[in-house]
């Protein structure tokens, strides 16, 4: 058997791996205390703000960060992500993994000795239920994230602390996909019998993170308490407090008065300029997997014809886009292809402008009047006539959403469209979405990683849950497939260029920017840093405050 | 009297059943179910099978009249059903946010009681002079000026001037009520600044037809003081439609405090009512708003018995003329 290297490419030999796994376990448990050696004070409570209550506390289940936010510093995962290269792992629950020749069997090693809340010990059963929770989740029970582990053939013991994954195809990818921050282990005995019950674990927090739960007050707070039990280095901090403070204004001067010490997500530019000016905050902005793509139904006319598709991408002008919608909603990126601005995936300036109404993106050098006029053209070819209604569905409680669609919409009527926006609420707007029933949507899409395998899985494929405008095409599944299983990171690279060069000339998804959240924390606040997404790093057992 | 009450009380329980089907019927027309917002599914991330799943876990895939006559069921058990968003039982978050909206009530009607009537009465004693024309003014802006705008105002000044936000955490009245009254304060001036204005004008013109009154000529003409031919004889005569008015506006101003708790992020009943229509809680949108329904029968109930009370012509009578 050989070791890859955190699962990401390339094969090493099996001793430097264990090495690296070895050097990371004395990471993280040293180089934490050696980095903070300075200054960690221990003690005090950490007040942050978030955007309303968890609206329960199953992880697994959940799609939004105020769950994902409070959960984090309770739970553990199989390894976590380096925060100082998010393309490494660091050893959490498992001690150290090791990959098979072949790829097709990943094995862990658990700690012994770790505990959960409520006293018991983690057993390599629990890993299990909790996988396959994730996986293949019980009646009743939902799993929005369930395609990270997809690719999952069985999991088995290996002894007392072993975990034997098997594959159905080699995935570089895996061992970060299966240590998500959504995929926390809970302990079997407490979550079993209430999975039966259909509820799981949404009023229970019970986990082997560095705090535990001590009380909740919903609408009003939710306080977290170190874990003296804690497996790892104890965290710094007494307790953490979440205030649930829905305005990002509100947040902003809380945050300012020194009420709160921070709050880590926000997308109002205006409220982050404050913020940058006011002294003893440090507040930042940095990209993360959410975009936002005008997505037309191609099971209604003329949205099935390649030509009208195409028209709608030469109609918008993104770095105008960008300009008015990026203050309002935090899209303020742009990326030359499907992938995280700044990933090495992206395609060249060259291989974007090859693509109709891509050259409007930022320093692509294109015409607008010459697409638009392009555009015209495509439609009468199609057959579609001047003043065509066509209705962009919105939902109005987003910005991201809503105000993306005014401006889609008035961008759509340059080219002889009679565009409307038709705004609804999440249920309503979910509603018409998953049903079909809309012509065009402007969806910011949130991915819960950065990962190829994510934003190309999830965002990009036929199955893989954000396919709203129901197209289907095998060939594109394919060639998602042939880039996951790719070990050679070379030769990945090429396979992910070929799979986004076929699907943006196919208009599917038309990719108008992406957006960047803010966090902002008091200078007080050290040991914590922002990763390109706001799941990662969240377990907040590193952070302290100073003074 | 007893016919009289049991008329109204047979009318407040057939006011609450209409209540409770149309509730019920709303929150279910608007599209978007439960299980689509409890998933997520707005992400496109859950398939339908699951989807059926919760739908049948929650029974919100039962004929409607099978769901009605479950949800009743338990109501008239005192059975509020579970929150489908937060899976806590219904009766326990409204028990922990009720005191919130109740002190604010409270608060809010104070203010307005003990502002308003001496406001109506300064008015009607001076009336004519620029005191009655300022406090009419005052009023008529008071009754324009939603409640929502002022606390969009009060908050907008006293974060411009004092620095001030929100408080992070509302103590609970019984915990801290010196600190609770003072948090509470200003979600109470904007609530109350309606029924403040309202009580005065009310005040004012039951007070100027008092005032004109035979007996409190004769009152004055025994030598009374002025204190007390306005408060003893005039406004204890003209106090009772004063009375049902404050009763009235008492059990109105609970649905009013939904937006109000929502501008100043109070966590209590206006704030839970909105995040369960949001999020298509069935149980919690239909237990708040029959539980708001149920204030205001019974607050008109309880105005009746008062109105009894105050003038025994009433109870002599056996109902209202």
């Amino acid at each position: 058997m050989k070791v890859r290297e955190l699962g990401l490419s390339g094969s090493l030999p099996r001793r430097s791996v264990l090495k690296a796994a070895a050097g990371a376990l004395l990471g993280s448990a040293v180089l934490p205390s050696m980095a903070w050696a300075q200054a960690p004070v221990p003690g005090g409570t950490l007040r942050v703000s978030s955007g309303g209550d968890p609206p329960d506390f199953d992880l697994h289940q959940t799609t939004t960060y105020l769950t994902q936010h409070v959960g984090a510093p309770c739970y553990s995962t199989l390894m976590r992500v380096d925060p100082a290269n998010p393309t490494q792992l660091l050893p959490d629950l498992a001690e150290k993994f090791e990959v098979s020749d072949d790829g097709l069997t990943v094995t862990f090693t658990l700690r012994q000795g770790v505990k959960f809340h409520d006293g018991t010990d983690l057993t390599v059963d629990d890993v299990i239920y909790s996988l396959n929770r994730v996986k293949a989740p019980p009646s009743g029970i939902v799993s929005p994230r369930r395609g990270l582990l997809g690719n999952i053939a069985t999991i088995e013991p290996v002894g007392a602390a072993g975990l034997k994954i098997t594959l159905s195809q080699p995935q570089p990818d895996f061992p970060l996909l299966v240590s998500n921050p959504f995929n926390v282990i809970y302990p079997k005995a407490v979550v079993e019998p209430l999975d039966a019950e259909g509820v799981g674990m949404k009023r229970k927090i019970v986990g082997t993170g560095a705090f535990k739960l001590g009380r909740s007050i919903d609408g009003q707070l939710y306080e977290l308490e170190r874990n003296e039990a804690y497996f790892g280095t104890p965290a710094h901090l007494d307790k953490i407090q979440f205030f649930p403070i829905r305005g990002e204004i509100e947040r902003g001067v809380a945050l300012q008065g020194e009420r709160i010490d921070a709050c880590f997500l926000f997308a109002s530019e205006a409220v982050l300029t404050t913020l940058r000016e006011a002294p003893g905050v440090t507040a930042l902005r940095r990209p993360t997997p959410t975009f936002i793509n005008l997505i037309p139904n191609v099971t209604q006319k003329p949205f099935d014809d390649v030509r009208v598709r195409e028209a709608l991408s030469l109609a918008i002008d993104r770095s105008a886009f960008i300009a008015t919608v990026g203050p309002l909603a935090g899209a303020f990126y742009h990326s030359y292809g499907l992938l995280l601005p700044g990933s090495d995936y992206q395609l060249s300036t060259d291989e974007i402008r090859e693509f109709a109404g891509y050259d409007t993106l930022p320093d692509a050098g294109g015409d607008i009047e010459a697409n638009r006029a392009r555009a015209r053209e495509l439609l009468k070819e199609a057959g579609v006539p001047e003043g065509f209604k066509v209705s962009l569905l919105a939902r109005g409680d987003l910005p991201a959403f809503r105000d993306s669609s005014i401006n889609v919409a008035s961008q759509l009527n340059a080219i002889g469209f009679d565009a409307s926006v038709d705004v609804r609420d999440a249920g309503a707007f979910a509603t018409a979405e998953n049903r079909g029933e809309f012509q065009l949507v402007v969806h910011s899409v949130a991915v819960s990683g950065s990962l190829p395998d994510q934003i190309l899985g999830e965002g990009y494929t036929s199955f893989g849950g954000r396919n709203y405008g129901k197209w289907e095409d095998p060939s594109l599944d394919d060639l998602y497939r042939a880039q996951s299983r790719e070990p050679d990171v070379e030769k990945r690279k090429a396979l992910i260029r070929d799979f986004q060069l076929a699907f943006m000339k196919t208009f599917y998804h038309i990719n108008l920017a992406w957006v960047g959240y803010g966090a902002a924390h008091s200078d007080r606040v050290k040991g914590w840093s922002a990763l390109p997404d706001i799941y990662t790093n969240m377990q907040l057992d590193n952070v302290y405050l100073e003074g | 009297m007893a016919q009289f009450l049991f008329a109204r009380f047979w009318s407040g329980l057939m006011t609450l059943f209409c209540v409770a089907v149309i509730v019920f019927i709303i929150v279910r027309v608007i599209p978007g179910d439960a299980a689509m917002m409890l998933t997520g599914a707005g992400a496109g991330v859950v398939s339908e099978q699951e989807l059926e799943a919760v739908r049948e876990r929650l029974g919100i895939n039962q004929p409607l009249p099978v769901q009605f006559v479950a949800w009743v069921g338990d109501f008239v058990r005192f059975d509020l059903g579970t929150s489908i968003r937060t899976g806590a039982p219904v009766a326990d978050e409204i028990a922990a946010r009720f005191p919130y909206t109740l002190q604010i009530a409270v608060m809010a009607m104070v203010i307005a009681v003990v502002l308003g009537v001496p406001a109506g009465v300064l008015a009607a004693r001076f009336t004519g002079s620029w005191i009655d024309r300022l406090l009419q003014t005052l009023s008529v802006a008071g009754l324009a000026a939603p409640s929502f705008w002022v606390g969009l105002l009060i908050i907008l000044s006293l974060v411009t001037f004092f620095r001030w936000s929100a408080p992070l955490f509302w103590e609970p009245f019984w915990v801290s009520p010196i600190q609770s009254i003072t948090q509470l304060i200003w979600p109470a001036i904007a609530a109350g600044l309606r029924q403040l204005a309202l009580i005065a004008r009310m005040t004012r013109s039951i007070m100027l037809e008092v005032l004109g009154e035979d007996y409190i000529r004769t009152a004055r003409a025994k030598g009374l003081s002025e204190a007390r031919v306005i408060f003893r004889h005039g406004l204890t005569n003209g106090s009772l439609p004063i009375v049902t008015l404050i009763g009235f506006e008492f059990a109105a101003l609970f649905g009013s405090l939904i937006i109000t708790e929502t501008v100043f992020n109070v966590p209590g009943l206006g704030q839970y009512v909105i995040t369960a229509i949001m999020n298509r809680d069935y149980p919690a949108a239909q237990a708040v708003v029959l539980l708001l329904a149920g204030i205001v029968v019974i607050g008109n109930l309880l105005v009746d018995l008062i109105y009894g009370w105050l003038d025994p012509r009433m109870r002599l009578k056996g109902k209202p003329s």
